[in-house]
């Protein structure tokens, strides 16, 4: 096998696993707990711009560049994403469940138009460069490099995933998925109940910007373009094929979609001729759109599906909170 | 405040709130909020661009300007088609995808996901058939007429304000005073219910999508007019439609046209003091804030 | 005062939210033209279930329902009552944020266009509280005037067959026998009623005869006037013996 086909396999996992960090994250907030995330492309990109400017060497007419070292730069992305999911959960998560979408949304308008237009700390329409790559040394030696590069993506994986299945499997994951799955016991629960989900949104929104931090240090270069709300339809699309609630799931989406994404990507350059590629982009969007609503229609629980984590012990809790709140109907 | 500023944002203004009337009772009645109402303005600008160049290769007269305007009889004719179409596109997408969500009794969460998709979809249609590049319906300039006071605005302008206004009147008696308008307030206060006493569901939901999008469908065809005709036009004032809808509460048509104009106008505003590279971000500070101050918005009631 | 003729009837009636959780499970009921039936039984027997499944509100399974000789089992629940079967739900009866006069008017839209203003009118006559102040929002009424504009409501369409879901719920004493007397009433005119109710006593005191609803079937039934003193009445609602499934932990 030749060195740039290793090469190019090991770019092309290395950038589906920064997908698939993303897709965990979006898995704590939508598949564990139900809350709707319309602004990924936002928070990916705070994670990025905060961790680029941390990182990179001071700069000439640009505010920072503090040069300090990759995992403190990782680190400040994922705490600043979450700091902004907190604010905007705690905004809306009390109140209906699409204003949380709609407020989510406007975030990802905000921070798009904040790296547009902030010029002095985001670098404006042409980002940030220069943002310093893991194992930088061994950039001489293109596949060990890249080698290299794909180990910590699948450490940096290894251990959120890990850290994710404890989670889920805590007392705090269950009660997060009893939240979700029952009114009732939500209700039940008042207050504590959108403690717990303001919880899961804020670590789900800091798991999305450590994947912008990790992304941004791969590819070395960031710009506002990279964060369009079409990022945040393919996480998304990721996540419902691979099935939401399922980390393992959320991982082979990212691969999977990823795939998908590039090879229809590579037929649509050698299909159409390069006047109309732009307009056979647009093509392939609605493709992966229709995609998405087919999945939606035909089968919402994704490819791999949930796991049933929630203990027995849980599912009785429940089923007696809904006897005591409403002892007259006999549907609940 | 600079009068030139002022007629920007009730242009603005009633352009967004046109777009919020239908976000609001698609919200209301179908209890979700749709991220593909936008597309709608687009897809309906983009009808009329359709109908009013076929109209024109049929009969050049028909491009021939009316009076003061800067459009010939091409443009109000295929304006009403455009309605139409619309209308019979967003009847199309409940029929393909949210009508079977709704027959599964899908969450709310998974029907905006859908519209979602649904934006994506019906967005990067309009870029792969007419490509992103703006267009317009008109070549012809305007002058602005002074209206007193340091007012001015185009004949363009004062027509699309003044249709807003009769159509907001419209639609608001629709609602209070004929048999199909209560029916619509039903269905939003209590579907069930409304089954009970005889009331037609899907028929209402069809009403309901076909009244959205025709006046989103306006919106577009005036925006084409007054700016310009381009895929993205729908998705840029998604966020405005929101915040109208929201600040001035679910189920209102009134105050989602008036919140349609305070949003209009605060983004003039703001173009005036903080810079045009800024407008966008208007809308999510009032959103903030209405979530904040009066979540129920400025008509709604407490949940 | 009951005729014989059939007005409502159900057979093998199999019928519930889910498609594997039947809670009506299999019920025969005939109701004669004229009657007042009341449908008892403890909490969870399914009875508001059964009504429902009637209205169309609740997916029915298998067996059937009909109106007098018509099949109306697959009639869908918003053209029930243009054949003549009214229902009021037990609670969210009425449009609270519209006015009394609305309320009225969107039940006589499927009346003739001439024929509206004359019905209206007949409810008026028939519940002056009402008329006092048509254009009242409904949410503004108490909980037994709520209930009057529900039942008139129901009664805009002159229907064959009126079914109420527990209309007492929530409300006083004097009020329930108030709501019940009028129940009578309407019933006098030639209404067959179908009540579902947890009063027994108020519900036994108007009814024709009684039928009692146990895990989904048909457990019982006899003439109102001698059921209050039978001991199947005290057994269910006295707590002589509980149904399994509520004592399970």
């Amino acid at each position: 096998m030749s060195v740039e086909l290793i090469g190019y396999g090991c770019f092309f996992l290395t950038m589906a696993l920064t997908y698939a960090i993303m897709c965990l994250g979006l898995n704590v907030q939508w598949g564990q707990t139900g809350l709707f995330n319309v602004g990924i492309a936002g928070f990916v990109a705070i994670g990025a711009y905060v961790s680029a400017l941390l990182t990179t060497p001071d700069t000439a007419n640009r505010f920072g560049g503090f040069d300090m070292p990759i995992l403190v730069g990782w680190l400040g992305g994922a705490l600043a994403a979450a700091a902004i999911a907190f604010l905007i959960g705690a905004l809306t998560i009390r109140l209906r469940s699409d204003y949380l979408a709609i407020a989510t949304f406007g975030v990802a308008v905000t921070v798009q138009l904040c790296a547009l237009n902030l010029e002095r700390i985001t670098g404006g329409p042409f980002g940030i460069g220069f943002i310093p790559r893991p194992f930088a040394s061994l950039a001489g030696d293109p596949l060990l490099f890249s080698l290299f590069n794909l180990g910590v993506l699948i450490v940096v994986i290894t251990l959120l995933y890990l850290a994710l299945e404890r989670l889920v499997r805590s007392p705090w994951g269950r009660v997060l998925r009893a939240i979700r799955e029952d009114e009732t016991a939500a209700l039940a629960l008042g207050k504590s109940a959108v403690k717990f989900r303001l919880q899961a949104f804020a670590i789900g929104g800091g798991i999305m910007g450590l994947a912008g931090a990790v992304q941004a240090h791969f590819i070395g270069f960031i710009a506002p373009e990279n964060y369009l709300p079409m990022l945040t339809f393919q996480v998304w699309a990721m996540l419902i094929v691979g099935g939401s609630g399922n980390n393992r799931g959320a991982i082979l989406g990212a691969v999977l979609v990823w795939g998908l994404w590039a090879a229809s990507a590579g037929a649509v350059a050698g299909l159409f001729p390069p006047g109309q590629q732009a307009r056979a982009a647009s093509l392939q969007i609605v493709m992966i759109g229709v995609a998405l609503c087919a999945i939606l229609l035909l089968r919402p629980r994704g490819i791999l599906g949930e796991e049933k984590v929630v203990s027995r012990h849980l599912g009785k809790l429940s089923s007696a909170l809904r006897n005591d709140a409403k002892p007259a109907t006999p549907k609940q | 405040m600079n009068p030139q500023a002022l007629m920007d944002g009730l242009i603005t203004g009633s352009m967004i709130g046109l777009g919020a009337i239908g976000v609001t009772l698609t919200y209301s009645i179908l209890r979700f909020a749709n991220f593909a109402h936008g597309e709608f303005i687009s897809w309906g600008a983009y009808f009329a661009l359709a109908v009013s160049s076929a109209l024109g290769y049929l009969s050049g007269g028909l491009l021939t300007p009316i009076g003061p305007f800067s459009f010939g009889w091409s443009l109000p004719i295929s304006a009403v088609v455009a309605v139409a179409l619309t209308g019979g596109l967003a009847l199309l997408v409940d029929a393909l995808l949210f009508g079977r969500l709704r027959a599964q009794r899908g969450t709310v969460i998974i029907m905006v996901m859908a519209s979602f998709g649904a934006a994506l979809t019906l967005r990067s249609l309009l870029e792969f058939i007419f490509t992103s590049k703006p267009a317009y319906y008109s070549k012809a300039l305007q002058i602005a007429l002074p209206l007193g006071g340091g007012l001015r605005a185009t004949p363009d302008q004062m027509l699309s304000l003044a249709l807003a206004v009769v159509l907001v009147v419209a639609v608001h008696l629709l609602l209070t005073r004929t048999a199909i308008g209560r029916s619509m307030r039903a269905v939003s206060e209590n579907q069930q219910l409304s089954g009970v006493v005889g009331i037609d569901v899907r028929k209402v939901v069809r009403t309901v999508w076909v009244l959205g999008a025709g006046l989103a469908c306006v919106a577009g065809v005036m925006a084409g007019l007054l700016v310009q005709i381009r895929p993205y036009m729908g998705f840029d004032l998604l966020l405005p439609l929101f915040a109208a809808a929201i600040l001035g509460g679910i189920g209102s048509v009134p105050g989602a046209m008036l919140a349609g104009l305070i949003v209009g106008l605060a983004e003039a505003l703001a173009v005036q003091f903080v810079g045009a590279e800024w407008r966008a971000a208007v809308a999510f500070v009032i959103l903030v804030l209405v979530l904040l101050v009066r979540p129920q918005g400025l008509f709604g009631r407490p949940e | 005062m009951s005729g014989q003729v059939v007005a409502l009837s159900t057979r093998a009636l199999v019928a519930g939210y889910e498609r594997d959780l039947p809670i009506v499970r299999g019920v025969d009921l005939d109701v004669k033209q004229g009657e007042l039936v009341v449908v008892l039984g403890p909490n969870g027997a399914g009875k508001s279930t059964f009504v429902k499944a009637i209205a169309g509100l609740v997916p029915i399974h298998s067996g059937t329902t009909a109106l007098g000789s018509l099949d109306i089992t697959a009639v869908p629940a918003h053209e029930k009552i243009r054949h003549g079967l009214a229902f009021v739900p037990q609670t969210e009866n009425i449009f609270g944020t519209m006015s009394i006069n609305d309320n009225l008017l969107l039940a006589a839209n499927i009346l003739p266009k001439e024929k509206r203003a004359r019905r209206i009118a007949d409810l008026y006559a028939m519940f002056p509280d009402l008329a006092a102040r048509p254009s009242l929002r409904a949410g503004q009424l108490s909980g037994g005037q709520r209930q009057m504009l529900a039942v008139a409501r129901a009664l805009i369409v002159e229907p064959s067959v009126l079914i109420l879901d527990e209309p007492s719920a929530g409300l006083s004493p004097k009020i329930v026998s108030e709501v019940f007397a009028r129940l009578k009433q309407i019933n006098e005119t030639g209404v067959t009623i179908v009540l579902v109710e947890q009063n027994v006593k108020a519900a036994l005191a108007i009814a024709d005869r009684a039928v009692i609803l146990v895990e989904g079937r048909l457990r019982h039934e006899g003439p109102a006037a001698t059921l209050g003193d039978d001991p199947i009445v005290a057994e269910l609602y006295l707590g002589a013996r509980r149904e399994p499934k509520t004592v399970t932990p």
